[in-house]
């Protein structure tokens, strides 16, 4: 292992702590968002002025983006969790598992949830404050998961190689 | 696996103890357990070559196969 690589790994542990601290308080946030917004009186149209009395459905978009990030959370904070597991294995110098594998397929297919959730959300924004008009879309976070998929993959493999090179005499 | 090491039996009829093979071949004792356990997925042929040299043996009577056993998954 390279001295960079060392220092990544060092890094890598509290660096993913912190980021699954935030990203509770993040769930937090939008929970008592989601709570409050049916308790404030005039909500959205007090805090939003005109903007809100001209998009009639804006309350409803506003508490389903909401929600919708708040599912995103949960599943960042499977990812955070699943990657701070697979940490540990390489600190304890023994990554090419089986779990491992397992591990980043998960973390594929939840970054494919992430992915269709904001597609979800630039939906409900087109309906809602800006008809007809979808968000720019961007290749990248899906050519990320596909790169996800593959490694994992490639993973599986080459456990699956290890262990046979473990039983081999 | 229906892949049976008879390490064991060769042993027994040479009157050599692993610890002894071991030595002989210049295999790890820990390693030559695994074969004689059947704990091995794989043998390497320099292995085979090395134990069948030190037990005056062919490749074919040290392993055999046995189809009562389950095939490995």
């Amino acid at each position: 292992m390279t001295r960079s690589s060392i220092r990544a790994l060092a890094f890598a542990r509290p660096v993913i702590q912190g980021l699954t601290v935030l990203n509770l308080v993040y769930a937090l946030g939008l929970a008592a968002l989601f709570v409050f917004s049916f308790f404030i009186e005039g909500w959205p149209t007090r805090p939003l002025g005109d903007f809100a009395s001209t998009h009639p459905q804006l309350g409803n978009g506003l508490r389903a983006i909401v929600v919708i990030g708040f599912v995103a959370a949960l599943i960042v904070h499977t990812i955070l969790r699943r990657l701070l597991a697979m940490v540990d294995t390489v600190r304890d110098g023994d990554p090419f598992i089986l779990e491992n594998a397992e591990r980043l397929t998960a973390i594929a297919w939840s970054v494919l949830a992430l992915e269709v959730l904001r597609l979800g959300v630039m939906t409900i924004g087109s309906i809602v404050w800006e008809p007809g008009r979808l968000g720019e879309f961007s290749f990248t976070p899906w050519l990320a998961v596909l790169l996800l998929f593959v490694l994992s993959g490639v993973f599986t493999h080459g456990a699956r190689l290890r262990a046979d090179l473990e039983g081999t005499v | 696996m229906a892949i049976v090491v008879r390490l064991d039996e060769l042993l027994h009829a040479r009157r050599i103890t692993l610890t002894e093979l071991a030595a002989r071949v210049d295999i790890t004792l820990a390693n030559l357990s695994i074969l004689k356990t059947g704990k091995a997925k794989a043998i390497r042929f320099s292995t085979l070559e090395a134990i069948c040299t030190a037990l005056e043996c062919q490749p074919g009577d040290l392993l055999a196969r046995d189809p009562t056993l389950p095939a490995e998954e």
